[in-house]
């Protein structure tokens, strides 16, 4: 058995020495025998060694941000033995048993390289509003956290469908929703299932289930939120502005979502090109409203939502108010007519 | 939305026998040999191509020239005076080019003006006929030659705002703006529309001579010429008949919880309907008032048109997010009128939520312009009554060629007499 040496860089990267019997000094200056590229690390910042009994450990010289084991700094020495973590800067130090068994190798059917695997970065204090993300984000890993968004936003287009429905047989009208929804979702998730299986070697199909699932509850929520927008604030055109803006978000974070799972762009990768997308979306949105927006019509267009409310809260404006309103049409037009 | 629409179409796609006039009698071969050459074919033709654009006909009311016919037969020429001109063709084929002297668009008349000297013209005055009477028309039905139609004397129509004679006959497309006449030839009305099967109408002689004499003798307000005078002529006929709509003795109806208008002035005429069908959750009744007669404009654009329709829903069944959503679904039901960009601009639209001395509703007005005659819009109300988890009233208010006073008025007196009953 020998000890190994893994070093995990703070860019991500990681290289693996085999420790032997002659002491190791660590530090960024070009004399040492491990030269890492951490601003963090003095110039000559640890030695590993053997102790008297032979057991290897590894020293502080005095450097500036020490040693940090377990979470915390510790002066002086530290013994290493295979599993130990040892933090100089922002660099981790893994010390592992050489023995240490390793997964077989990937079959490799796409003759694509297959993207690095994700780094894995060092541990760090974690809050409680970030151990339950850790936890949520753990679970939207699992199968079952998966499916469970995939049936979430089905139950929640049944519900609307049901809401929204003025038919005697309202609940098979909501079921077909929901298959409907479920239909659609799976022949999408199917294409990026496909895209993945090329790119990454996994076909993610509940994943990208999920990814779609949870962009149409987004959606979802966000039509309920509007319509009730414009109907509390019928002459504000805040509705409009952000229902286009979450419109956009909504695809970028689809795109982003399915990228996750089907390529090995990095985080900020995923959301650049969702974000294009969006962007791309919105330009070719814009220009057809543009061109639209000219054009004659002998329909009216006008926020006919109405909704079941106590009238007692609800702002409303005086019929001499309303005629202000008209004057104001009145005088838009009047723009018209003269063009 | 127009009931005078589907009207004036039946005239045109139903009709298909009975094209040339009955001869039942010798007198009406009498008649027309008698005064065939006093009507003439009218036709407006576009400049550029030399094509006929409209064909109408009309007679010769004074020796030196004048004819009566419809402004709808020319009325292409008062919008677009540069692109079109008017001649008229006699009953010998002689080609002459005339002049427009002066319209009455409200009751569809035009006096033109030609270099002619006819021999023989008809004298207008008015006339007492008895129902029953036998009369006679004279006009170019389709461009296919002059042709006499006999018909019967049928009164004048009780429902109208401008008075129209009820003709049993035969008028088709053409005969527009030709003399109907009694057997000694007195002209008892002019030629205006029909609705199919023998049901026509004639504008009663009298209007015809007040134009005249407008044109013979012009006081200190000549006839109508221009689109712009036209314009006025609507504006001014319209304030008469709106000055009171809405306003305090309005009628009402009471239609579930909703008290409603119905009814805004005798030439209304109102329907109510109620659908319960078992297969649907909820009911719905109708109540809807309009006017039978309208201005032509031009094209297919006519206006003139006061319609309210008021549409009540209610629900045992539905809970109250299905019903708001069926709810939503009707108010937002497109009942505007159809309009052509060289006529009108686009709609705009303004909602609020407003409250009267009685109940919360959201209310909705669109609003457009026309783009010739001046100061005219088209405007239409909608009303949806808030309050009520089990139904609800969408009533729409449609008012089209009216002034933007007049829009705002109607428009205010409408919301505010909408209440709980």
């Amino acid at each position: 058995m020998a000890l190994i040496l893994e070093v995990v860089h703070p860019g991500g990267g990681r290289s693996w020495h085999r420790l032997g019997d002659a002491p190791v000094t660590v530090g960024r200056g070009l004399a040492n025998d491990l030269i890492l590229d951490d601003p963090y690390v003095d110039a000559r910042h640890a030695r590993i060694a053997l102790d008297d009994s032979g057991a290897p450990l590894i020293e502080d010289l005095g450097s500036v941000n020490g040693l940090i084991a377990d979470q915390a700094r510790v002066s002086g020495r530290v013994a290493l033995r295979p599993g130990a973590e040892v933090r100089v800067g922002r660099t981790m130090l893994r010390f592992r048993d050489s023995d240490e068994p390793v997964s077989p190798a990937i079959a490799d059917v796409s003759f694509v390289l297959a993207p690095a695997p994700p780094v894995v970065k060092p541990a760090v204090m974690l809050s409680r509003r970030a151990r339950l993300r850790t936890t949520i984000a753990q679970t939207a890993r699992t199968t079952w956290g998966r499916l469970a968004v995939v049936g979430a936003a089905a139950s929640s287009i049944a519900l609307y469908s049901w809401l929204g429905s003025s038919e005697r047989s309202s609940a098979s009208e909501a079921l077909y929703a929901a298959l409907a929804f479920a239909a659609t979702v799976a022949i999408w998730a199917g294409i990026w299932a496909v895209a993945s299986r090329v790119s990454v070697q996994r076909f993610h199909f509940i994943g990208h289930m999920a990814v779609a699932s949870l962009v149409t509850l987004g959606g979802l929520a966000w039509t309920m939120a509007a319509e009730w927008l414009s109907f509390f604030f019928p002459d504000a055109s805040l509705a409009d502005v952000l229902s286009v803006g979450i419109g956009l978000f909504m695809l970028a974070a689809l795109v982003a979502g399915h990228l996750a799972l089907a390529s090995g762009f990095s985080r900020t990768r995923q959301w650049r090109t969702g974000f294009a997308v969006a962007g791309a979306a919105l330009l070719i949105g814009g220009l057809a409203t543009l061109a639209e927006e000219d054009a004659f019509t002998d329909v009216p267009t006008f926020s006919g939502v109405v909704k079941p409310v106590g009238s007692d809260w609800l702002p409303t404006a005086s019929v001499e108010e309303f005629s202000g309103v008209m004057a104001t049409l009145k005088e838009q037009v009047d723009e018209m007519a003269k063009q | 939305m127009s009931f005078a629409r589907p009207f004036l179409l039946a005239a045109l796609l139903l009709w298909t026998g009975d094209l040339v006039a009955q001869v039942r009698s010798v007198a009406t071969s009498d008649v027309f040999s008698r005064y065939a050459d006093r009507v003439v074919k009218i036709q407006v033709v576009e400049t550029g191509s030399a094509a006929k654009a409209t064909i109408g006909s009309g007679f010769f009311v004074s020796g030196s020239g004048h004819l009566i016919t419809n402004y709808h037969v020319i009325s292409k020429l008062i919008h677009d005076p540069d692109r079109y001109r008017a001649e008229l063709i006699d009953v010998a084929g002689a080609v002459e080019p005339v002049e427009v002297l002066g319209v009455d668009v409200v009751h569809d008349l035009a006096v033109l003006g030609s270099a002619l000297r006819p021999r023989a013209h008809f004298a207008l005055g008015s006339v007492r006929i008895a129902q029953g009477n036998r009369l006679y028309s004279l006009g170019h039905p389709e461009d296919l030659g002059l042709s006499i139609v006999e018909g019967t004397y049928n009164g004048l129509l009780p429902h109208t705002r401008h008075p129209r004679i009820h003709f049993t006959g035969s008028l088709n497309p053409g005969m527009s703006g030709g003399p109907t006449i009694a057997e000694d030839g007195r002209v008892v009305g002019i030629n205006v529309a029909t609705a199919g099967n023998q049901l026509s109408f004639l504008v009663p002689v009298d209007r015809a001579e007040t134009l005249l004499d407008g044109v013979l003798t012009p006081g200190d307000e000549p006839p109508a010429r221009t689109l712009e005078e036209v314009g006025r002529q609507l504006r001014d006929h319209q304030d008469a008949y709106l000055r009171d709509m809405f306003a305090g003795n309005t009628k009402m109806v009471d239609l579930g919880p909703y008290r409603l208008v119905t009814e805004p002035a005798p030439f209304f005429r109102c329907w109510a309907d109620a659908s319960r069908r078992q297969e649907l959750p909820y009911e719905k009744v109708q109540h809807h008032c309009s006017t039978d007669d309208y201005l032509f404009i031009a094209g297919d654009q006519s206006t003139g048109v006061i319609d309210v329709e008021h549409e009540m829903i209610s629900t045992k069944k539905l809970n109250a997010s299905q019903f708001f959503s069926l709810y939503s679904s009707v108010f937002a039901n497109d009942n505007t009128p159809g309009g052509q960009e060289e006529h009108v601009t686009s709609w705009a639209c303004g909602t609020r939520n407003v409250r009267n001395a009685s109940l919360p509703m959201r209310a909705v007005l669109c609003l457009r312009r026309y783009r010739k005659l001046g100061e005219l819009y088209d405007g239409v109300l909608k009303v949806a009554v808030l309050g009520r988890e089990d139904s609800g009233l969408v009533s729409t208010l449609t008012m089209s060629g009216v002034t933007f006073e007049n829009v705002d008025r109607l428009a205010r007196r409408y919301l505010e007499r909408i209440s709980w009953r």
